[in-house]
């Protein structure tokens, strides 16, 4: 029988959620994706030459779309690429672990308190953007925001279940930085790994300039959270093809939104079991 | 406070001496002057037979380094248990096994009862840690901190003041514990140990690197905690506090627990004797010849006025008594017993 209990999850969830919702970065992450929604509805309201001086939600979104998901995964490995590594080198862990609490409580109350850390800074910083932009120009596409705010949140979680991770498996908090940055840098690594092989297998650049790229490509969103995100925010907005280049691609069908979801559900489990496995074997 | 009867060395006259326990007290004796000086015995607990931390046969292995070896021992319901070794010798590593924090590769041990592979929750319920090097989070305050760790052990959260007002940090209870020096994080590390009053605490070099006066404090609430009756294991490098503070100790050496006993017995066990510090009017550094020969001195050496002889207890009274027919004036007198640091080299071969 799994012994769970609930009790030291929340405990460490809140201490968890004190502990980081004070860290001055996150703080600046924050203030940053509220200015951001600001300035790309101010752009994206020039570009329409409407009466407001604000752009509409899908306008806005499209725009941050690109930005935000190089910062969310910045503030979810920020808050979890050392805490465990951190607190195993610090102490801090010794003293928690040798209280009536199990690895696997300790691990979901970490995913917890830091998750919420990441929803109240999509929720401020997004959030309170999409006030004003309904304030001042309508509510028009504020359910595709709200979507976008939810798969912000979710790429947010996912790649902290992958920073945790790395935080279970590295011995020293700066090994964990390295995996960190091999987080945030692999939509980049895995997306050229792509193209590569597309010109491997007889395409030239030509083709790829056209937009004469095979079906199967479009799997590469599946092997990067930010890639996976930005697609489930364009289909969110009934958006189907993709502007690369300077032209425009249909995206293959078998992309569909629930395929992109279960994609990101594996993305968000398999890591945080992967830590658990790797926790529960840590020597401290 | 203490009362003891003593008799002196010289004129066998008995003589009455109150302190402290485990006070030094200089006195002289009131028939013949001769002057000495006295530990009073510590006031310990009883110890009683039941059994709160057994080791049995562990190992721990890291890749090719054995290091813990096949170690086994038990602490008793109300004693402080020293647990010595030196450097690299295996006792971080015995205290993390003991708690549950590393993996071993063989080994049994138990806690108040409770298995520590399948009943760790339960066992854990019970015990107090305070590490050599305590860290905490840096945001939180010293109240937020204790409150945490107050849920952590399902114990209510009311305790948190009183305990940082026992170890002397109620006017910085609201304070970062980010801003705190060493001996305050050390003494916060104490009030989170003392949360839900556990019957076990087990202290990993606790007063490592602190100046005399948070080490103090320390030793104060070891010493109180045991007196409510408490367990307490604890490990250190400083000898003189294992020797004021516990009752047993178990010595550990490159794996291996080489020695489990109380510092009386393994000194007597080691067959190492006291020494016997006999100030003599005019001395000028010769060793008396009286003494030359005599049976039962290991070793005679004079220094100054002052006369060291390491020898059986059964034959200091004739050693002054052979001085004093010799027509020498004892000034003073005082035995050495061996200390644990002795004990402890010994032990180890010489040091490790």
């Amino acid at each position: 029988m799994v012994d769970v209990h609930v009790r030291p999850i929340v405990t460490i969830a809140k201490k968890e959620f004190l502990d980081n919702i004070r860290n001055r970065w996150i703080i600046l992450l924050t203030v940053l994706l509220f200015l951001l929604v600001i300035v790309f509805s101010y752009l994206a309201g020039g570009q329409s030459g409407g009466d407001s001086a604000l752009g509409d939600m899908q306008s806005t979104v499209f725009g941050l779309l690109s930005i935000s998901t190089i910062l969310i995964p910045l503030i979810a490995i920020l808050l979890g690429f050392s805490t465990i590594s951190g607190e195993a080198e610090s102490g801090a862990l010794h003293v928690v672990l040798t209280c009536p609490v199990t690895r696997f409580e300790v691990l979901l109350g970490k995913l917890l308190g830091l998750g919420s850390v990441i929803v109240a800074a999509v929720l401020i910083g997004f959030g309170l953007g999409g006030i004003l932009i309904t304030a001042t120009v309508g509510s028009e596409s504020w359910l595709s925001y709200l979507a976008f705010i939810g798969l912000t949140i979710l790429l947010g979680v996912t790649v902290l279940s992958l920073s945790i991770c790395i935080s279970a498996y590295c011995k020293r908090r700066i090994t964990s930085i390295g995996g960190g940055l091999v987080i945030l840098f692999w939509g980049m690594i895995i997306g050229t790994v792509f193209f590569a092989v597309v010109l491997g297998t007889g395409y030239t650049l030509d083709d790829l300039m056209t937009g004469n790229i095979p079906d199967w490509f479009w799997i590469e969103p599946l092997f990067s959270v930010p890639d996976l995100t930005q697609m489930t925010v364009m289909k969110a907005f009934g958006m189907n093809d993709i502007s690369m280049m300077g032209f425009s691609v249909n995206l293959p069908d078998y992309m569909s939104t629930p395929l992109l979801l279960f994609a990101h559900l594996l993305w968000l489990f398999i890591p945080i079991l992967l830590a658990y496995l790797l926790f529960k074997r840590r020597d401290i | 406070m203490v009362t003891q009867l003593v008799k002196c060395p010289r004129c066998q006259t008995h003589v009455t001496i109150q302190g402290n326990s485990g006070e030094s007290v200089l006195i002289t004796c009131p028939s013949c002057s001769l002057k000495g000086k006295f530990t009073l015995p510590s006031t310990k607990k009883m110890v009683t037979g039941t059994t709160m931390i057994e080791i049995s046969h562990l190992s721990k292995i890291y890749k090719e380094v054995i290091a813990v070896n096949n170690v086994s021992f038990t602490v008793r319901s109300g004693e402080i248990f020293g647990f010595l070794g030196p450097n690299g010798a295996g006792k971080t590593t015995t205290i993390k096994a003991l708690l549950g924090l590393i993996h071993v590769n063989t080994g049994e041990i138990t806690i108040h009862g409770y298995r520590m592979n399948g009943e760790s929750r339960s066992a854990r319920k019970h015990i107090g840690y305070l590490p050599e090097r305590v860290a905490f989070y840096d945001n939180l305050t010293a109240l937020q901190t204790i409150h945490f760790f107050c849920e952590l052990k399902g114990v209510d959260r009311s305790v948190a003041q009183p305990l940082l007002k026992e170890v002397g940090l109620e006017s910085a209870m609201n304070r970062k514990v980010g801003t705190f020096s060493k001996g305050m994080v050390q003494l916060l590390g104490v009030a989170q140990a003392l949360i839900g009053n556990p019957s076990v605490y087990i202290l990993d070099e606790p007063t490592s690197g602190l100046d005399a006066r948070w080490a103090k404090i320390i030793r104060d609430k070891i010493r109180m905690v045991n007196e409510r009756g408490a367990t307490v294991l604890f490990s250190s490098h400083n000898l003189f506090e294992v020797e004021q503070l516990c009752d047993r100790v178990a010595v550990i050496n490159k794996g291996k627990l080489i020695a489990e006993d109380t510092v009386a017995n393994l000194s007597s066990h080691l067959k190492m004797k006291p020494q016997l510090e006999i100030t003599i009017q005019g001395l000028g550094g010769k060793v008396p010849l009286v003494l030359s020969g005599m049976q039962g001195i290991d070793a005679l050496e004079a220094k100054g006025d002052t006369l060291f002889v390491t020898c059986e207890s059964s034959v200091r009274s004739k050693i002054i008594a052979k001085l004093e027919e010799a027509g020498l004036t004892i000034l003073n007198l005082k035995t050495i017993e061996p200390s644990l640091e002795d004990t402890f080299i010994k032990l180890i071969g010489g040091g490790a």
